[in-house]
């Protein structure tokens, strides 16, 4: 199988591989990925079967900047024009008569012109004939410097990279260009809790966002995630819910369309929005199960918006109880909308609680996709293991970090063909591990100190 | 909205009720676009065959008919699930959700 050097965009490290191996999925190949591939380099290369995939994934992954067909790599110069010797049948073909122009770069370090002008000079003896073009070459070939950090003076690192890389470039990576396309701050609506677009992007990839594919945002508030948005740019059907209608509505009132759809229309996506309802998802109407294809979320944590379910915090006495119901039942027709006491809802919770309805909401192979935040310092593996049941498998949990806290954004897929009962939603659950989410918010305004600390 | 689609999703969930809660009746409905009961009339039985024009008037009746205002209504237990704006309220009051 040919190799290919994947360069990538710089942030979001730990998405690189998880996207990758989702386009390859929606399209119907694998990719393999060598056991010592360390992931947090922005270099990559790769085994895929045809240019064919590369093209796809260039087309799909919003962190690949560039495709490169492999021809080299070393340590330092020397290594690298053995190897690329070595790959001489793969270049060739285009000694002759190609029009072609060397791109010089580095990671963690600018290279000065003069350098960059006597390593191009130093593959001479690759004899290409073809005429130099700057403007309109038909190949370009690219050579990278990877060193590991950027610290320290430009001249003591000039030169001390980590390896170096050689090929010829075959695609760009053109899905970048969407992230500028959904900026928030182009948007015709938004709220203060709208995710930012090149995660949201990275969600809709993750949840595998295609044409005829339904996919449900339970916690859809100004349906940042599903609506306005990369899923249903991709072709998704979405439909939203929310315990508070009024996110979905925004401004307006009666006479205007509602927020999101407003703001689907934008991006002409307005007929992919199946419908968007109110109602609480603990409690929610939907009639069977095994109806989505995905569940893609990013959950209220509490620090901008906090997750609320139906219900009171402090149960009303019996007397009080009776009374309150008499008077709901006697006012319900002349007092609309009705809008029932809520409660907050604790994360981790809601998480596990999550993880048991997209069981029974999905179809079989259909993903859950959502953003948990985490105390850094806390976290460990088994938070996430702990919220998994039979039939659900995790299949990528990568962070994105904020330094104390940070984001991890979790692929479960349904594994399972059996069909299961709704869940019943009981506040108790039966693990005793306690996850570092849990009361997430309490502990983002401790400043993520122990509570003893504090006092 | 309230495509007829997700209509066809949704079953009343008030604590209890478990049985012919399911479909809503829709009542005092402003229907876009409103010429559209005629096709509900006529297309009662599905036909043998899966033929375009029957596919594109399925399309129709689910996906592009919609409800703007108007009440749905639990057969069974009466509850009514308003519809303002095109976004169905399915909140159930407190002593609903036992």
């Amino acid at each position: 199988m040919p190799a290919f050097l994947f360069v990538f965009a710089q942030s979001h490290s730990e998405f690189r591989l998880p996207e990758l191996e989702s386009v390859a999925e929606l399209h119907g190949f694998a990719i393999s990925v060598p056991p010592d591939c360390d992931t947090s380099r922005p270099f990559m290369v790769l085994n895929l079967e045809s240019e064919e995939h590369v093209r796809v994934l260039a087309s799909r992954c919003i962190l690949i900047k560039h495709v490169y067909e492999f021809y080299a790599q070393g340590g330092n110069y020397d290594e690298l024009h053995v190897a690329n010797k070595a790959s001489s049948h793969m270049w060739s073909s285009y000694v002759h008569d190609t029009p072609f122009k060397f791109a010089v770069t580095a990671y963690n370090h600018k290279i000065s012109e003069s350098r960059q002008r006597n390593i191009v000079e130093s593959f001479s003896y690759m004899g290409f004939l073809g005429k130099i073009d700057m403007k309109n070459p038909q190949i370009i070939l690219g050579c990278f410097e990877e060193y590991d950090s950027a610290t320290g003076l430009r001249e003591d690192r000039d030169g001390k990279f980590r390896q170096v890389y050689f090929g010829r470039l075959v695609v760009d990576g053109s899905a970048r260009a969407l992230i500028k396309m959904f900026d928030v701050k182009k948007r015709l609506y938004y709220g203060n809790t709208s995710m930012e677009s090149e995660v949201s992007l990275l969600m809709a990839n993750q949840a595998l966002a295609s044409p005829s594919r339904l996919i449900y945002d339970p916690f859809c508030g100004t349906g940042s995630m599903a609506y306005r948005s990369p899923t249903a740019y991709f072709g998704a059907q979405v439909f939203g819910s929310d315990i508070d209608g009024r996110q979905m509505r925004g401004k307006g009132g009666k006479d205007k369309p509602p927020g999101v759809l407003r703001a689907a229309k934008q991006y002409g996506v307005a007929d992919r929005i199946v419908d968007l309802c109110t109602f609480d998802v603990t409690r929610n109407p939907w009639r069977c199960g095994s109806l989505f294809d995905a569940i893609i979320t990013d959950p209220p944590y509490g620090v901008r918006a906090g997750a609320k379910r139906l219900g009171r915090k402090k149960e009303l006495s019996d007397k009080k109880k009776a009374a309150n119901i008499e008077h709901q039942i006697s006012a319900r027709n002349t007092q609309q909308p009705y809008v029932p006491p809520t409660k907050p809802y604790e994360l981790s919770l809601l998480a596990a609680d999550l993880v048991v309805l997209a069981r029974y909401l999905l179809k079989p192979n259909g993903r859950l996709v959502f953003f948990l935040p985490t105390v850094n310092e806390q976290y460990e593996e088994v938070d996430i293991q702990s919220m998994l049941c039979d039939g659900m498998v995790l299949v990528a949990n990568s962070l994105q970090d904020f330094g104390s806290w940070g984001r991890r954004l979790v692929t479960i897929r349904k594994t399972t063909h059996e069909s299961y009962p709704p869940p019943s939603f009981e506040e108790e659950h039966p693990s005793d591990h306690v996850p570092a989410h849990k009361d997430f918010r309490e502990q983002y305004f401790r400043g993520f100190k122990k509570e003893s600390e504090v006092q | 909205m309230v495509r007829l689609i997700t209509h066809n999703l949704l079953a009343c969930h008030v604590k209890g009720c478990t049985s012919n809660n399911f479909p809503l009746e829709f009542k005092d409905v402003q229907l876009v676009p409103h010429e559209s009961w005629g096709i509900l009339r006529y297309r009662t039985k599905l036909p043998r065959c899966l033929d375009d024009d029957f596919l594109k008037t399925l399309h129709h009746v689910l996906l592009e008919i919609h409800v703007e205002e108007g009440i749905m209504i639990c057969p069974n237990c009466k509850h009514n699930y308003p519809i303002s704006n095109g976004i169905p309220n399915m909140l159930l009051a407190e002593h609903e959700i036992g």
